[in-house]
């Protein structure tokens, strides 16, 4: 059979293999269409009778595109884009068209489950809610009596629009323990840029005239609007310059492919720091009156020539000048796009400030066509009283990296100091739907900290590889079977986002609201008392000073305030900096020991012998979530390992052959795929596959998987761990 | 009112391969699971060049709803019929399953679906058009690389594509008269 993933076979030559005709009783609505057609010569529209379109919002990823459910017969039977969501410029990827695929999964969880024998060996018992919900209050009770409140941690996902509650559960039991993905992340890109303009901005992606994006998949790693805007497709004035080690989608969407050597983006950046400043090419009046530090950035910069850069990274001086003299001229329309995940390399930090300070001497800030503060609309918090207990500690993580955030944590950090039992034990884990056994980098490291748990509870909509190693687990309705708080989602142009159920919720699966209100109950009415509203209460409350949100919400399933961008909205106000201007050099960085200006730094080579491990995306899947899904499945159904075709000449590799990858804190068995799309010195898998859990049956004991691989490493100012800086060997499994 | 001719018009250039359409056409028109059923797909097209410098492109395609369809001819039982606006159809009554049409057309764009025992291809989502709506690939599409429109309308987008710009059909030398329109 001709597959979709290989469309160069033709079905018609396998006719052979399957001419007889099974019908079965389960007639196509296509079909049944068709029919109507042949009868009347027409088509009827009496087969969507008794259908209702339901507007709400994906879940899919992070983006949260407008959808509008169409519903027959009380199932959900096609997502469809909301045309009107201009956030995602009306389309729906193929992950958000898969959600029918989340609600209507043989694998979902369907009932409240305990744990039945050891842990992870997959027996379990059917348990009733309440008996559940009174097992976790109990043990959660009972090791903060043992240990402190601190000794339950809670893990986090973000982004479902209702983890507010997981983390207001958190903050009302006591714990100061909550972790969520930003350490596994982008914490390293917010704080960099955060550093030098006092926010994270958006670039204008749609106006800019020249892009350039170094390690920011974005025909894969899709996000809206950028995804969208990157292509104009009318061939037109826009250039697309893509830096990634290996040849992605983007890269055959962009002007120029450069496949830098990882770990040396910065000294690209640098030598084009370097050449805007020693050509007087930057913008001098912006510089002058909105930046500090240039004058000390002048001397920093000058022995990163383009000479130099080139050394380092590989990628030849000539261009690295042509692209900075490019990108100059294009200001400030043009853009180096600060990408989203950035946990690339242990300084990374340092990297996404110099791209900071490249944006800020071409002048590009808050100006059409380049880096623009969000916008958000505002809706109304829910406050809450917390209940204060006394001697809680303080994160355990506390003093890991210089910028640590309250609420995130860092993740590798914390699993170390855990394992140590240091400063003080931790000894359960409550989790909402973060998939920490696939996400956190050195698996084996994540198991044997579960392992030392008295108690680990997942909340879920299937059974995740965490879910598999834990206690008690409880089913989550999807996002397609719930109401949700509505989510102002912040851009150039910010939108409020809402969710609404389109069918009742399946089997005795609950909202998170719901799960957390009856924890609560069990917990104590001080905690119970402060999740005491409903679902509605809280929408009125949240649009209770602009009521016109809810009904445009109503209406259309999205509400925004401007159709346009507004540029300009921080000129001669204060940024959110300590000078209040955009900082190129860091007073800020400096006193707390920290280099005021990016310094380059080497990294480890690949050793002879080994090759360096990548972590990417695509876009048929959403991190871990989305590999089991049927229709995505069949996009994907398993990883391989690319490996350049000349290195795998050198290894006596051939393509489609197991072959065996082995880091310092792994291995994993996956099919090779020789291909000319990478560095000859790096290799690349990619995520969601070599799970663990029996629970995700289509993928089950297939391919490998990346967290079981990757060496984890501390980014020490975000607390960001870094990706990038695993080397493995691969051989003939 | 003149009669429709409904075509499609691909700018590939804008094609990321995110296989959205793919996606959405299943769960539109119930095409069964199993990556050999599909009534539209993107096709990698194979890499130019040794690596570093390297080029590739995607080729999104479905059926062709041909003036002139080999299908319909071989067809023994004349399940093939084009509707009103030209697209072509199987008559899921009249179809045997004999698979003739899937080995006439020249696209390979016509699977069997054992879940109804009967032949299966695009419409151009004919459910939707009834209803005034454009073809699901077309609306899902991040990039916007499918128009839907009227041929027969001057005005309509698909016509004053085709009057502003190159474009070529595929395999135009069996004179199937395909309306799916690759822009150049």
């Amino acid at each position: 059979m001709s597959r979709l993933i290989d469309k160069k076979l033709s079905r018609r030559r396998f006719l052979g293999t399957s001419t007889c005709a099974l019908a079965t009783a389960t007639v196509g609505s296509q079909a049944r269409v068709l029919k109507a057609l042949a009868e009347s010569g027409e088509v009827t529209t009496s087969k969507v009778a008794g259908s209702k379109d339901v507007f709400t919002a994906c879940g899919m990823c992070v983006n949260k595109c407008g959808v509008i459910a169409r519903v027959r017969d009380g199932r959900i039977h096609k997502l469809d884009p909301n045309p009107d969501y201009i956030k995602s410029r009306g389309m729906l990827c193929a992950r958000g068209n898969a959600g029918v695929k989340v609600v209507y999964d043989p694998d979902r969880l369907k009932y409240p489950l305990i744990r039945a024998g050891k842990r992870g060996e997959g027996k379990w018992r059917r348990a009733s809610w309440d008996e559940a919900l009174d097992l976790v209050a109990k043990k959660m009770n009972a090791i903060a009596e043992k240990y402190t409140r601190a000794g339950v941690m809670f893990a986090s996902t973000e982004g479902t629009f209702q983890e507010h509650f997981f983390l207001q559960m958190a903050e009302c039991f006591g714990s100061p323990n909550t972790v969520r993905h930003p350490t596994l992340c982008l914490s390293s890109n917010i704080q960099g840029f955060s550093a030098t303009y006092g926010t994270f901005p958006t670039p204008d992606v749609l106006n800019s005239d020249y892009i350039i994006m170094a390690g920011a998949n974005r025909s894969e790693a899709l996000i809206t609007p950028d995804s969208i805007d990157q292509l104009k497709g009318d061939g037109g004035r826009r250039k697309l310059v893509y830096i990634d080690p290996r040849f992605t989608k983007t890269a055959a969407k962009a002007d120029e492919w450069l496949p830098i050597k990882p770990g040396t983006d910065m000294a690209f950046v640098l030598a084009m720091i370097h050449v805007i400043v020693a050509e007087g090419l930057y913008a001098k009046d912006f510089v002058e009156t909105l930046t500090v530090g240039f004058d000390k950035l002048v001397p920093h910069i000058k022995p990163y020539t383009p000479e130099w850069a080139e050394k380092e990274c590989e990628i030849p001086a000539r261009d690295i000048r042509r692209i900075a003299r490019e990108f100059a001229k294009a200001a400030p329309k043009a853009v180096f796009y600060p990408g989203r995940r950035s946990s690339f390399a242990d300084d990374d930090v340092q990297l996404r400030r110099a791209m900071a300070i490249l944006n800020a001497v071409i002048g590009n800030w808050d100006t059409e066509g380049g880096l623009v503060p969000n916008s958000k609309i505002k809706l109304q918090k829910h406050d809450y009283l917390a209940p204060w207990y006394d001697d809680v500690p303080e994160r355990i993580d506390k003093g890991s990296a210089v910028f640590l955030s309250e609420k995130d944590g860092s993740w590798t950090a914390m699993r170390d100091r855990i394992l140590a039992g240091k400063p003080y034990p931790v000894k359960g884990m409550m989790i909402y739907k973060q998939n920490v056994v696939m996400s956190v980098p050195n698996r084996a490291k994540t198991l044997k900290m579960m392992d030392q748990m008295d108690f680990i509870c997942t909340i879920d909509i299937t059974m995740s590889d965490t879910a598999w190693y834990s206690d008690v687990v409880l089913p989550e309705a999807t996002y397609l079977e719930r109401q949700d708080p509505l989510e102002s989602l912040s851009g150039i142009l910010p939108v409020v986002a809402f969710r609404q159920p389109c069918i009742e919720a399946m089997f005795e699966s609950k909202p998170n609201l719901w799960i957390m209100q009856n924890l609560a109950k069990r917990l104590g009415s001080e905690i119970a008392e402060t999740f005491d509203f409903t679902m509605d209460d809280l929408i009125h409350h949240q649009v209770s000073k602009n009521p016109k949100i809810l009904k445009d919400l109503k209406s259309n399933g999205v509400h925004y305030m401007k159709v346009l961008p507004t540029y300009g909205l921080t000129r001669g106000k204060r940024l959110r900096t300590k000078t209040g201007k955009i900082e190129i050099y860091s007073a800020n960085y400096a006193k707390k020991g920290l280099d005021p200006l990016p310094v380059y730094t080497k990294h480890a080579e690949v050793p002879a012998g080994k090759f360096r491990l990548l972590v990417g995306r695509n876009a048929y899947f959403t991190h871990w979530t989305t590999a089991n899904n049927a229709y995505l499945h069949e996009l994907m159904p398993e990883n391989t390992l690319w490996l350049n075709t000349t290195s795998a000449k050198k290894l006596g590799l051939i393509d489609g052959q197991k072959v065996k990858v082995k880091s310092p804190v792994g291995e994993g068995t996956l099919k090779l795929e020789v291909t000319d799309k990478i560095r000859p010195d790096c290799v690349y898998m990619a995520h969601g596959f070599g799970v663990l859990s029996k629970g995700q049956s289509l993928i089950y004991g297939v391919g490998a998987c990346d967290a079981a691989l990757i060496e984890e490493k501390l980014e020490p100012i975000s607390g960001n761990v870094a990706m990038h800086q695993t080397f493995v060997e691969v051989s003939p499994a | 009112m003149k009669k429709k001719r409904y075509a499609i018009v691909l700018d590939t250039r804008r094609c990321i391969d995110c296989k959205a359409c793919t996606v959405a056409c299943k769960a539109e028109n119930d095409v069964p699971l199993g990556d050999d059923k599909f009534r539209n797909w993107v096709s990698e097209e194979p890499l130019r060049g040794r690596y570093p410098n390297l080029g590739q492109s995607f080729a999104p395609s479905q059926c062709n709803q041909c003036e002139n369809p080999p299908c319909n001819s071989v067809c023994p039982t004349s399940a093939t019929g084009i509707t009103a606006g030209g697209i072509v159809t199987v008559n899921p009554d009249k179809c045997i399953g004999c698979k003739y049409c899937m080995l006439a057309c020249p696209y390979d764009a016509r699977y069997f679906n054992e879940e109804t025992g009967v032949i299966d291809k695009c419409t151009f989502c004919i459910q939707r058009i009834a209803v005034g709506r454009i073809p699901a690939c077309v609306e899902t599409c991040p990039t916007k690389v499918r128009t839907f429109g009227d041929l027969n309308d001057p005005n309509s987008e698909v016509s004053l594509l085709l009057a502003k710009n190159r474009y070529r059909v595929l395999k135009p030398e069996l004179g199937t008269k395909p309306f799916l329109f690759y822009l150049i």
